[in-house]
């Protein structure tokens, strides 16, 4: 067993810069996942990893072992690619037998490792078949098959799910959630889909443009995001974000912006008054009282819960979430009440640091 | 109905005016001498005969030739698919300065004509002591045959996932081992239509091998039969018409073999990704 470590690692493209200064320590058997927008460096990050890239400086290290210049095959891991890359002239069989049969095992043994993994993917009465004459499913369990087969270290798997249809994507996610308990490895996961790095990771790794944000488990980067683009990045609805000025009296800090003046919690030494953005969780908006008012500006009725869209004073917009039972009526005038408590401050720009004191 | 009807005819049309030069030279290589010149002209031979073929084969150099025919198409496809298999490789999979010019560069001996190049050339092959010899052929063939070689396969490289290869690393395989396993695998279709390009055009070439070779024995086909078989004052059209055939023998079967791979390979070249 192994974990990762990633020591100042920089890639550049022909002076395209797509990843920077990349630190990041990833614990012997966890599950962690890369997340970001597309282009934000994720699948160069893996494939450095893999062995398939070469760091422009910085180190890798698999376990103890410095692998900047340990050949791909070497390097002890299995890597389940986006577009599955199975082989297509291979039978499933093959295919999965193929990285076995590359390490030199025996045949007898071989052949009981496939079965084995055919078995716990479901994979037995296809072992027969050609790639082609799969469902893009099941072609998606073969990938995970031949990454299975070996045993490696380290899994890495570079949004293995992002071509399944929304049913299966979330049944697959919950079978990789209990693979990953079963086997006990350490698996590195790419996606771009919030919601998947949520539900599966320990922690997650969030990029923008070739940079860290944070690292961080899910509650963590839930609760307690690291700055303005992590905070738009997780959650659906995503946070409210409001630009205004933050001013400070004896009272404590103050956040304005047009329509909405609203006490803020404490906030870091570092923070000055002027221009900042406030940030407010959908299910920190509570609709039906309070003492502020606006108008409903949009309803999406989700079932078990209503999306709401406030239209605020001065062009601002509300999300904020009702139970099922209460159902405003569009362009209806409604109090509402903002949890202040639970905002959150950050500083000005796209990645404005988090403000707030218990950060 | 009325156009699916007019399409059929079109194509039937275009399929015998192809055809029938074929048809005739089998006609005329199966007749007799007399029969040849009948008026009006026979159809199919009264009195079949394989005679020429008998002449040709026992009383003339035909076997040295069709040997060195052989031989020459199937040396210059080697090295042509050889070197073409890896340069595509190079220009679709390494990045490097130039690579887009380099690969522009190649086309342009296209823009040349041969006549430009075919003096040079011979010049070289006595520099090189390699005037008159079959290996010459090869030498000359494989630079009109390389670069056109090079871009089909190019496409066809193109058109494999890179992921596919990265895979067959990350599973422990070495990158020729990874050629071996799985490029080499999918470009099959792509080589096999470009081998057979290849040979095709080495089979039939006439203009380089009437300048670069002029001693019986390593003479091809095209310029050995023209030799023996035309002179200024008489063409022998049986002899002409067996040779045909059995010049065209080879390529039949090649095509009828690798038709297969042949659409496929086109099919698979056109639709990248
Ligand atoms: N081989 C390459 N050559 C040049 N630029 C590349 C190469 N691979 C990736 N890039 C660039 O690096 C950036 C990050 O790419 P990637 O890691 O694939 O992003 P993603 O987060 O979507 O997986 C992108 O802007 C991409 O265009
Ligand atoms: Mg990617």
């Amino acid at each position: 067993m192994a974990g990762v470590t990633f020591s100042r690692v920089r890639k550049e493209f022909a002076g395209f810069l797509a990843v920077e200064g990349l630190d990041l320590t990833i614990e012997e058997g966890e599950f962690v996942s890369l997340l970001g927008p597309s282009g934000c460096g994720k699948t160069t990050t893996l494939r450095m990893l893999a062995g398939l890239e070469f760091p422009t400086s910085g180190e890798i290290r698999i376990g103890d072992r410095l692998v900047n210049d340990v050949p791909p095959g070497q390097r002890d891991i299995a890597m389940v690619f986006q577009s599955y890359a199975l082989y297509p002239h291979m039978t499933v069989g093959r295919n999965m037998e193929y990285p076995l049969k590359k390490r030199g095992l025996p045949k007898a043994e071989r052949k009981a490792k496939v079965a084995k993994a055919a078995d716990m993917l479901q994979l037995t009465e296809l072992l027969d078949r050609k790639p082609s004459q799969l469902s893009g499913g099941q072609q998606q369990r073969v990938a995970l098959g031949r990454a299975l087969v070996r045993d490696p270290q380290v899994f890495l798997l570079d949004e293995p799910l992002s071509n399944l249809d929304a049913k299966l994507r979330g049944y697959m996610r919950a079978e990789l959630v209990e693979l990953h308990a079963r086997l006990g490895r350490t698996m590195v996961y790419v996606t771009h889909d919030q919601l998947e790095a949520m539900t599966m990771s320990n922690r997650i790794a969030i990029m923008l443009a070739g940079d860290l944000q944070q690292f961080a488990p899910p509650q963590e980067v839930y609760r307690r995001p690291a700055n303005r683009f992590v905070a738009s990045f997780i959650g659906t609805p995503s946070m409210n974000l409001i630009d205004g000025q933050l001013s400070r009296s004896d009272a404590g800090w103050h956040f304005t912006s047009p329509g909405l003046t609203l006490p803020v919690p404490a906030l870091r030494d570092s923070a000055k008054a002027g221009d900042a953005c406030l940030g407010v969780r959908p299910e920190h908006v509570h609709l039906g009282h309070g003492d502020l008012q606006a108008k409903v500006q949009l309803v999406e009725q989700t079932g078990h819960e209503n999306i709401v869209v406030l239209d605020v004073a001065g062009g601002n917009r509300l999300t904020g979430r009702t139970p099922s039972s209460q159902v405003p009526q569009m362009s209806e005038a409604i109090n509402y009440r903002i949890d202040s408590d639970q905002v959150h401050v950050f500083g000005p720009g796209d990645t404005g640091a988090r403000l707030n004191a218990d950060g | 109905m009325m156009r699916r009807l007019l399409f059929n005819l079109m194509v039937w049309s275009a399929v015998l005016i192809v055809a029938f030069p074929l048809f005739w030279m089998v006609v005329t290589s199966l007749k007799p001498q007399l029969e040849l010149w009948a008026r009006p002209p026979a159809f199919l031979p009264i009195e079949p005969t394989v005679e020429h073929y008998v002449t040709l084969l026992q009383d003339t150099n035909f076997l040295v030739y069709f040997r060195n025919s052989i031989f020459l198409s199937t040396a210059t496809t080697l090295v042509v698919i050889g070197v073409a298999t890896l340069g595509a490789y190079s220009l679709v999979r390494f990045t490097y300065r130039g690579r887009e010019s380099l690969a522009m560069l190649v086309l342009f001996t296209y823009l040349l004509p041969s006549v430009v190049l075919i003096l040079p050339l011979y010049l070289m092959m006595v520099k090189l002591g390699l005037a008159n010899t079959l290996f010459s052929l090869v030498l000359a063939y494989t630079t009109f045959a390389l670069p056109y070689a090079l871009w089909l396969l190019r496409s066809f490289m193109a058109g494999i996932p890179e992921d596919l290869e990265s895979a067959a690393l990350v599973d422990g395989a070495s990158r020729m081992g990874a050629f071996r396993d799985v490029i080499f695998p999918q470009l099959l279709p792509g080589i096999i239509s470009t081998a057979l390009f290849t040979f095709i055009l080495s089979w039939n070439e006439y203009l380089f091998a009437l300048v670069l070779v002029n001693s019986d024995a390593s003479r091809p086909l095209t310029t050995g039969v023209m030799n023996m078989l035309i002179s200024s004052f008489n063409i022998e059209w049986s002899l002409l018409m067996a040779a045909s055939v059995m010049m065209s023998v080879p390529l039949i079967i090649a095509f009828a073999f690798l038709q297969k791979y042949l659409t496929r390979g086109f099919g698979a070249g056109a639709v990248k990704g």
